[in-house]
């Protein structure tokens, strides 16, 4: 079934229960699905855009109140919508860090992270991880001496992951924040895997520069994202204007520079602000779904040789486990070899996890049902008896 | 201009949304709940309802 010429229908998310990693949180709630048909057209957020002629002052639809609403669900002082997390990280980068500053980062962080350093002159610095994949204050403030040591002068900016894409562990920001703050260094949070999906608190934390990934964890359209800050780094972060062109006087009113002026125009925005009721709803939940995703690890770790990487129990849905010892054992003689696996959770409606792992992938459950829970937990135990690899009682 | 029919579109792909929802929700053996089954019931009773002013508006 096509929506429109050579463009298949996707369908995956009706048929199967997908645990793609990067997918879990940004599936649209019912809501969103409505905005999305409603607002579809290129410019249709600015049918009733009045003076001063800016997205996060449109009254209708409500803009402007989403915009406060997300500042407070964040408890930070002022948020913006941004084109994804990175642009987030972008425009605090492009405002805060000069030419040669060095710039700390982690082991974890994203590459849009590093990119966004590059594009700002900055000199990328990392902070190690420990043996149990996390984080730490002791570690940030090693690397902070080590640096302001060889680079003669203090970081110019922090960036830290709240969870990380490669593990989904739970680090400890509220630590890392204070060290940072010890020598002045501003704190970038990235909470692309947290916000929208846990609770998260940013004043609570020391960040003075929080985003967000809307398309990853807030149920909406890509590219969408939210960048927010404290009132002592707003006006700096969202400058407005100064320019003038040089023939026709022209001037820009009060475009914020760093978000070139207005940023979701349309069906991006639309789709975050029809989702947030539920995404403020289902914060609130978060236990439950850790726990569905606990249900699901407990199942893969009693088939024999099988072991999470990732922190234990669960504190974040995003989740990598080492199948070396089992699935990977199978694969050597199935038929269909690595891809034997991902064949047979699509047999049974699963889908999510990249073709051809056996030994080490990840998975990520938010969001599903406890019935869907229970029921991938069932059919990889099934899987792993279809094989003959044995499955621990319990 | 017909308002109706306009809303009528909408109020259907709307609908529509939510029937979207539980298929998910339910993925993949879509084996509904009394509850689940009751509201797509009423879902659809609320869709014919659409369909039925969208033949008035355009094509009677």
């Amino acid at each position: 079934m096509n929506c429109g010429e050579g463009i298949d229908t996707r369908l995956i998310e009706e048929l199967f229960i997908n645990l793609d990693p990067i997918q879990a949180g940004g599936r649209l709630s019912a809501d969103a699905m409505k905005a999305v048909l409603a607002y579809g057209d290129g410019y249709s957020v600015c049918d009733n855009c009045e003076k001063p002629f800016r997205l996060d002052c449109i009254k209708k639809p409500p803009l402007a109140r989403f915009h406060d609403e997300l500042a407070k669900f964040l408890n930070m002082d002022i948020a913006r919508l941004v084109p994804g997390a990175r642009r987030g990280f972008q425009a605090v980068a492009d405002t805060v860090v000069g030419k040669g500053d060095p710039v700390l980062l982690t082991a974890f962080s994203h590459y849009t992270e590093f990119l966004s350093v590059e594009q700002a002159g900055g000199v990328p610095h990392e902070v190690p991880a420990n043996d149990a994949n996390i984080i730490t204050a002791d570690a940030v403030a090693s690397r902070i001496e080590e640096v302001t040591r060889s680079a003669g002068k203090t970081p110019a900016l922090l960036y830290v992951e709240e969870v990380d894409y490669q593990y989904g562990n739970l680090h400890p920001v509220q630590d890392i924040a204070r060290v940072a703050h010890q020598y002045d260094i501003p704190v970038l949070c990235n909470g692309a895997y947290t916000i929208g999906i846990m609770p998260v608190d940013g004043k609570d934390i020391g960040a003075d520069f929080l985003v967000g990934s809307g398309h990853k964890s807030m149920a909406a359209p890509a590219p969408s994202g939210v960048l927010a800050t404290t009132s002592e780094w707003a006006d700096t972060l969202f400058r407005t204007t100064q320019v003038k062109g040089d023939i026709t006087g022209r001037t820009f009113g009060v475009k914020e520079v760093e978000m070139m002026g207005c940023t979701l125009m349309g069906v991006t925005s639309m789709g975050m602000m029809a989702s947030f009721p539920h995404v403020r709803e289902r914060v609130k939940q978060y236990d439950q779904h850790l726990s569905r995703c606990n249900r699901i690890v407990d199942a893969l770790c009693s088939i024999e040789g099988t072991q999470v990487m990732s922190e234990y129990p669960r504190k974040h849905p995003l989740t990598r486990m080492n199948t070396t010892g089992s699935f990977d054992k199978a694969a050597k003689t199935n038929k269909k070899k690595g891809f034997f696996l991902i064949s047979a959770l699509r047999e049974r409606g699963i889908t999510g996890i990249i073709a051809g792992s056996t030994k080490v992938w990840k998975f990520n459950p938010y969001g599903i049902t406890e019935e869907q829970a229970r029921y991938v937990a069932d059919m990889f135990l099934e899987i792993a008896r279809e094989e003959g690899l044995p499955v621990k009682s319990g | 201009m017909s308002r109706r029919a306009a809303e009528a579109v909408f109020q259907g792909l709307f609908l529509l949304s939510d029937i979207r929802g539980i298929l998910r929700e339910t993925a993949p053996l879509h084996q509904l709940s009394a509850e689940q089954k009751a509201n797509t019931a009423k879902s659809l009773e609320k869709l014919e309802k659409q369909i039925s002013i969208l033949r008035e508006e355009l094509v009677s």
